[in-house]
């Protein structure tokens, strides 16, 4: 097996005086799904765009699909689809027209560029659509006509930047379903999302980015259950000093935001037999989740 | 590699997406462009014109007939290089979609460019049709014009690309038609012989790659041969090569971070 699909060492990206990008490293394997979360401004289309060259890097080292991205940018994106954050679809063209110029640009001959076509529309369910302009399609048509433009050279690699961010569940859904297909198939996938479970679900591991870095990297399960625990216990209305010191004996963290108490538990252990022994039964009791650990880590404030 | 960014046989498939656009709207252009080119033409070659004395026994309209059909190619070249170009690389993100594509960005200013001459190309060969339906070509060399047309076309073009990679908004252009796509209009002796006139304005005439675009086709157009044509063919190509270089430059900086 050729090494990584992707080799970043210490990477570093400044706007100005803003650094967007600190020192990533990561090492992506081939048929692996990994999954970069973070808030807004974190920095992972930054990441992204370094990787096939669309913004260079300061320092470090960046190989992709063993070439390296500072000089043989062209070759790597020959064997890599990417569906960026923003639009870039072709607003001048039809459905049909966008995928057939950009199988041009791949030097696709124009039979294959047929066949691959009329495949894609079928499998991003885009048929009826082939002969619409951009503008009538919804947001989701545009992000599967994207993902299918992405793929129309067949390539070993693929990254989407926030594939799902402002679709409808229908259309998100639809997207999370192509995708699992398309990692079964053994396509290396790199992704960026806001939709912590669909990660969790999807990638083989995350890491979780924020100013710049990458603050934890792992399989989500293995993180969520060492750095936050099994399960949740979320608690309504305040939580008197004396029921806080009572928690003391109990092998769990705590977090207050707002009017909501949140017990983290690790073995969940006479947790539940103590709050009923303190009268408490408004409680909601759930697994703990990628989005607990989230939170934990890139704080709850704000971003933008 | 030396220059990861160069421009290669692919530009072609830049230009096929240019051209596959065009399919959606070329007969209303080709309209356009004819209806303009003859209110041009009788309103100064045959308005004006009346009032002009033949110049070394050439009327009027046949004076202009080359230099108008050079200024179309010019003028087509700048407007698709400008507010074209600028919507494809500022707001529509064509550009940025083509480099998530195996194509350098020298591809996709090379492609880009030879669109912009092929569309020139077309509206200055509308222009040779409207001149010969109206008997004005003196010299079959005339069709010799043509490649000559897109030499410069592609020159202009790479210039009005340049004055789009410094652009941050469409009013930029405002500053460069009137800054330099005008007085180049003006002084190539394109409407009006430039002998005569002042000596600087005569120095700054030779200096305007136009001006040998429109001595070249004068000369072919009315003529059938071009005085000193070597020198004014190197001055066309030569800013070609300078502008081309100057705008891949350029729009890299634009395009990569
Ligand atoms: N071209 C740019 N010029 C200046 N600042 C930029 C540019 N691109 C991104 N940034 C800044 O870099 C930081 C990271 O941005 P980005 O990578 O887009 O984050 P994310 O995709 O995680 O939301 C942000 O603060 C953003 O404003
Ligand atoms: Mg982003």
């Amino acid at each position: 097996m050729p090494g990584f699909v992707i080799d970043a060492r210490g990477i570093e990206k400044s706007f100005g005086t803003l650094k967007a990008v600190d020192g990533v490293s990561l090492q992506v394997k081939p048929g692996e799904c990994f999954g970069i979360l973070g808030p807004n401004g974190a920095g992972k289309t930054t990441t992204i765009k370094m990787l096939h060259g669309a913004v260079e890097s300061d320092s470090g080292t960046l190989r992709v699909l063993g070439r390296d991205v500072a000089t043989q940018s062209r070759l790597i994106r020959a064997q890599m689809g990417i569906v960026s954050q923003e639009d870039t679809l072709d607003r001048d063209l039809t459905v049909y027209e966008n995928l057939w110029v950009y199988a041009g640009f791949f030097s696709i001959p124009k039979k294959a560029s047929l066949t691959r076509i009329e495949y894609l529309l079928d499998f991003m369910q885009l048929r009826e659509k082939w002969d619409s302009q951009i503008k009538t399609l919804s947001g989701g048509m545009k992000r599967r006509l994207h993902i299918a433009r992405a793929l129309i050279h067949e390539p070993k690699f693929l990254i989407l930047d926030e594939p799902t961010t402002g679709l409808d569940p229908q259309a998100r859904h639809l997207v999370w379903q192509r995708l699992r297909e398309l990692k079964a198939q053994g396509l290396t996938i790199l992704l960026t999302t806001h939709y912590m479970e669909e990660a969790a679900q999807m990638c083989d591991r995350i890491g979780i980015m924020d100013g710049g870095k990458f603050l934890v990297e792992g399989p989500p399960q293995t993180l969520v259950q060492e750095k936050v625990g099994d399960e949740v216990y979320e608690l309504k209305g305040g939580a008197s000093i004396e029921f806080l010191d009572s928690l003391q004996g109990l092998s769990v963290t705590t977090e207050i935001v707002a009017d909501i108490l949140y017990l983290y538990s690790r073995n969940g252990m006479g947790i539940m037999e103590h709050l009923i022994s303190f009268g408490r039964k408004d409680f909601l009791r759930r697994p703990a989740t990628l989005e607990d650990l989230f939170l934990k880590l890139t704080g709850r404030e704000l971003r933008d | 590699m030396l220059f990861p960014q160069a421009p290669s046989h692919r530009a072609f498939r830049v230009w096929v997406r240019h051209l596959v656009y065009y399919r959606s709207f070329y007969l209303a252009e080709w309209a356009g462009n004819l209806g303009e080119h003859i209110l041009w033409l009788v309103a100064f070659g045959y308005g004006l014109g009346r009032f002009v004395p033949n110049l070394d026994g050439i009327s009027y309209a046949q004076f202009i007939g080359p230099g108008l059909m050079v200024s179309v190619a010019m003028w087509n070249a700048t407007y698709e290089s400008t507010y074209g170009a600028y919507s494809r690389m500022r707001i529509q993100n064509i550009y940025e979609s083509m480099l998530m594509a195996p194509l350098t960005v020298g591809d996709i200013v090379l492609g880009d460019l030879l669109w912009c001459a092929s569309r020139a190309l077309i509206g200055s060969t509308l222009m040779l049709v409207v001149l010969s339906l109206f008997g004005l070509v003196g010299s079959w060399w005339a069709v010799a014009i043509l490649p000559i047309l897109f030499i410069e076309a592609v020159m202009f073009a790479a210039l009005g690309l340049i004055a789009t990679s410094l652009a941050h908004s469409f009013s930029f252009f405002n500053f460069y038609f009137s800054a330099i796509v005008m007085p180049m209009f003006f002084f190539a002796g394109t409407l009006f012989p430039i002998k005569g006139l002042p000596i600087w304005v005569e120095r700054l005439s030779e200096a305007l790659p136009l001006t040998h675009a429109v001595r070249i086709s004068r000369g072919l157009f009315i003529y059938g041969h071009v005085e000193n044509f070597i020198w004014h063919f190197s001055f066309l190509l030569g800013f070609t090569f300078l502008f081309l270089t100057v705008a891949c430059v350029l729009v890299s900086r634009r395009m990569v971070e």
